[in-house]
């Protein structure tokens, strides 16, 4: 069981691009490693040469003590070394169990899989993690799953093959608080039965209780290797993002109370959601909390006109329906949904094309290039971008970039009303600052915004007001002096002594 | 509960809205034929179906793979080219044999050669597989340049007609379904629909994703031998041209039995039924006494229909606003 391994001044070039330029990594049995980085930082190209998904230009992996070459997964694997990936490895026509055993099913014989026994194992595997979740069960097909519970057999996935190395990379962000917990346990035990642990997350609270030291990367660099009891929160943050730490958030505590309610909602009802009803005013940033899937994403959904409903739905003082997203984009209501890769942006398109995507009939016939080039090129800057060029593909941009070129499509466009569907997952710290930022700019032009977050640090320290939303229903709505971790936690739960609204 | 366990079982069985279909056009044949049921006509329907299913079969684990083969129909009139210059009317056992062998080894070659452009050399499966049928064409043209040759009649015979009062077509068929069970319990079988469905996530889990997508196209050959030997033993000679037809039927077919064009979904039973679909669409076109040219655009009509189904049925829900 025992293992050990070092990956020594790694170099990995895409093109002109250097990804790594000086990666170090050490990890032994019975130790939980934090690989820290901003977004682009190196961290995923990293792991995914300790995995042999992408192999390295340069530099040495020790494997034991002996210098290995990993071709490829297979090989990886066979050695002991496997990861939990963020974006997910998943098959979704595929069912759990099959997800979960894919290339390493019990075989009868050479060739027949022993069906049976694949149940019984994938059962195993998931009372793992029994209560804390819904619809899981061996035989359901990917494609039905929720984001936590995917990622829930993802873990699984990598733990079926019995590694002795095992990468998690953000396998914490789309779960809810009593999964993680779930997982901590699970890694603890890992640790005493001599498992070798990489945790790869943005979320600081997170690495402080379960690693064991830190690795930090910067550029493409490792800038430090240090000991958690060593390590504080600034330190870190500080090794990240060279220089001074960015706030951790800004507090706008000067919501007018005369200013117009922009959105009003009045018992609405979807399949999922019951009788939900605020009011949102110009200005205010108003959060919504809660566990995973309780109604937040349908909300948002619905008021954009995606899903269908019942009940009433004010804007701008006019009683509106929506049925289609179209239709509340022409009354200047913004979406920026949370899977930037699927839902948010046109990954193989340019930086220019995305960012005007929804504006182009601004730009008359024939279309006005040099106009919109410039448009973009303001929009681009006022975000701080970090790009090769405004003709460079999205999908070459950090996870923090593609996300500020998906709230950057919308800017142009003035919107009143910005519906945010957990813009800041899987986003570093440095960025999140400047999301922040963004965020009081809007407020203080007069944007309303419902905002989803799955990070309850981000409600507390940027919202005036949070909804609670469990099992589609609003159970509390805290504001000032309730608006505490404690009771954002309990309302979260669904208990309901300490909702005193 | 009980909606959802229906659910599921339409989900795990998307071949039955297929067997629906099937019935319904059996239905509207038998009111244009009323022999239909008799045995030699079953016979005679099911002996030209074969060759067609054979063909699919391959088409379907290809697009379950993910690809696509448009190169099958010159496929099959390459190897029947073979079949007719090698297998003579007084031909010798071992030399029949020895030119089934070859049969097979020629399908075989011609998917391996499908199979390195797409898989290895990761070139577009519809462009490379339309470009190597006008490769495989020309081949059949050179070696059988008008049609020609004749079949042993013992061999015609064993295949025109029913063994032990069954078409020998049942057997085979019965043979392909017990070939397509062992299949999808096999790691195999998980390979080939994880490629399919989802290749990135496959390949980061370790599957041989290249080695799988080479392999179906190998399949494909294979079967095109089959299919080819089938019609051969059918026609009882040679044409150069003999199969360039059926390549979409055979797409037709796995669409119509619930397989998506996208890969990684489906079956072969559901193809399966989706060939007998179009050979009595055929029937019925031909007793009721429409122009056969119809059966061109029937097919094509089919095929856009069944692909637009589901989104058709979205598309009025959204309008009636629910």
């Amino acid at each position: 069981m025992d293992v050990s391994l070092s990956a020594q001044h790694i170099v990995k070039r895409y093109g002109g691009v250097v990804a790594l330029a000086d990666g170090n990594l050490n990890v032994a049995s019975g130790e939980v490693v934090a690989l820290l980085g901003a977004n682009g930082s190196g961290k995923s190209t990293l792991s995914k040469i300790i995995t042999g998904v992408v192999s390295p230009n340069e530099g040495s992996l020790l494997i034991d003590g002996r210098p290995t070459t990993l071709s490829s997964p297979q090989i990886a694997k066979k050695l002991g070394i496997t990861a939990v990936y963020q974006e997910l490895s998943l098959i979704p026509d595929m069912t759990v169990s099959e997800n979960i055993w894919l290339t390493h099913e019990p075989l009868r014989g050479k060739s027949l899989i022993k069906n049976r026994e694949v149940r019984a194992r994938t059962q195993e595997l998931l009372n793992l993690f029994s209560g804390t979740f819904k619809s899981l069960a061996p035989d359901i097909p990917v494609k039905m799953l929720p984001p936590d519970e995917r990622q829930i057999v993802e873990i699984l996935k990598a733990l079926s093959t019995q590694p002795r190395l095992i990468i998690l990379d953000e396998a914490t962000a789309s779960l809810d608080t009593q999964q993680v917990n779930r997982l901590f346990d699970l890694v603890a035990d890992w640790k005493s039965r001599g498992m070798a642990i990489v945790f790869v997350s943005h979320r600081m609270e997170e690495i402080f209780r379960v690693a064991d030291r830190a690795t930090v990367l910067r550029s493409g660099r490792s800038v430090g290797d240090i000991p958690m009891s060593d390590a504080t929160r600034e330190s870190l943050v500080e090794l990240m993002i060279e220089g001074a730490s960015t706030p951790r958030n800004i507090a706008i505590d000067s919501v007018k109370s005369d200013a117009p309610v922009r959105l009003s909602v009045e018992k609405l009802t979807t399949s999922v959601l019951k009788n939900i009803a605020f009011e949102l005013r110009d200005g205010e940033l108003l959060g919504l909390g809660g566990l995973h899937g309780q109604g937040q994403s349908d909300l948002l959904l619905t008021l954009f006109g995606d899903i269908p409903h019942t009940g009433k739905i004010i804007l701008s003082q006019k009683p509106v329906n929506f049925t289609h997203p179209r239709q509340a984009m022409d009354n200047q209501v913004a979406f920026v949904p949370g899977d930037r890769a699927t839902e948010g942006l046109l990954l193989i398109r340019s930086i220019l094309e995305n960012l005007q995507l929804p504006s182009w009939a601004n730009f008359g016939t024939p279309l006005n290039i040099n106009r919109a080039r410039a448009e973009s090129q303001n929009t681009a800057q006022s975000l701080n971008v970090v790009m090769a060029s405004l003709d460079a593909p999205v999908s070459s941009l950090s996870g923090g970039n593609a996300q500020k070129i998906v709230i950057g499509k919308w800017m142009s466009r003035n919107p009143k009303l910005l519906l945010l569907n957990d813009p800041t997952k899987g986003v570093d710290v440095g960025a999140k600052g400047e999301f922040y930022n963004l965020l009081a700019q809007l407020q203080q032009q007069g944007t309303a915004i419902l905002f989803y977050s799955s990070d309850d640090d981000e409600l507390l320290g940027l919202c005036n007001r949070v909804l609670v939303l469990h099992d589609g229903e609003i159970t509390a709505e805290l504001s000032g002096g309730d608006l505490t971790h404690a009771n954002l936690v309990s309302a979260s739960m669904g208990t309901q002594q300490e909702n005193n609204v | 509960m009980n909606q959802s366990s229906l659910q599921s079982f339409l989900r795990r069985n998307p071949y039955l809205f297929t067997l629906l279909l099937l019935v319904v056009a059996i239905f509207f044949n038998f009111q244009f034929q009323d022999n239909l049921f008799e045995a030699n006509v079953v016979n005679r329907n099911m002996r030209v179906l074969l060759p067609t299913m054979l063909l699919t079969v391959g088409q379907a684990i290809v697009i379950i793979g993910g690809g696509i083969d448009l190169s099958v129909g010159t496929m099959v009139s390459m190897i029947n080219a073979i079949l007719v210059t090698r297998i003579l009317p007084d031909s010798t056992s071992s030399e029949i044999a020895l030119g089934f062998f070859l049969a097979c080894g020629a399908g075989i070659l011609a998917g391996m050669f499908n199979g390195l452009c797409v898989a290895y050399l990761r070139l577009q499966p519809v462009v490379t597989t339309y470009a190597t049928s006008f490769v495989f064409s020309g081949i059949a043209l050179a070696i059988l340049p008008r049609p020609a040759g004749q079949i042993p009649r013992p061999l015609t015979d064993f295949y025109r007609n029913p063994q032990l009062g069954i078409p020998t077509a049942v057997y085979i068929i019965i043979l392909l379904l017990i070939f397509w069970v062992l299949l999808r319990s096999t790691r195999y079988g998980q390979f080939l629909f994880a490629t399919g469905s989802k290749a990135n996530a496959a390949y980061t889990t370790g599957v041989p994703v290249v080695r799988i997508r080479f392999s179906t196209y190998v399949w494909s050959g294979l079967f095109a031998a089959f299919a080819a030997i089938a019609l051969t033993l059918l026609s009882g000679s040679g044409d150069p041209r003999l199969g360039d037809d059926m390549t979409l039927p055979t797409i037709v077919a796995v669409v119509l039995g619930g397989t998506r064009l996208s890969g990684g979904q489906g079956g072969i039973a559901g193809p399966l039924m989706g060939v007998a679909i179009l050979t009595v669409i055929g029937n019925i076109i031909s007793f009721a006494n429409i122009d056969s040219w119809y059966q061109d655009l029937v097919n094509a009509l089919i095929i856009i229909i069944a692909l637009a189904g589901p989104g058709i049925v979205r598309l009025i829900r959204r309008l009636i606003g629910r």
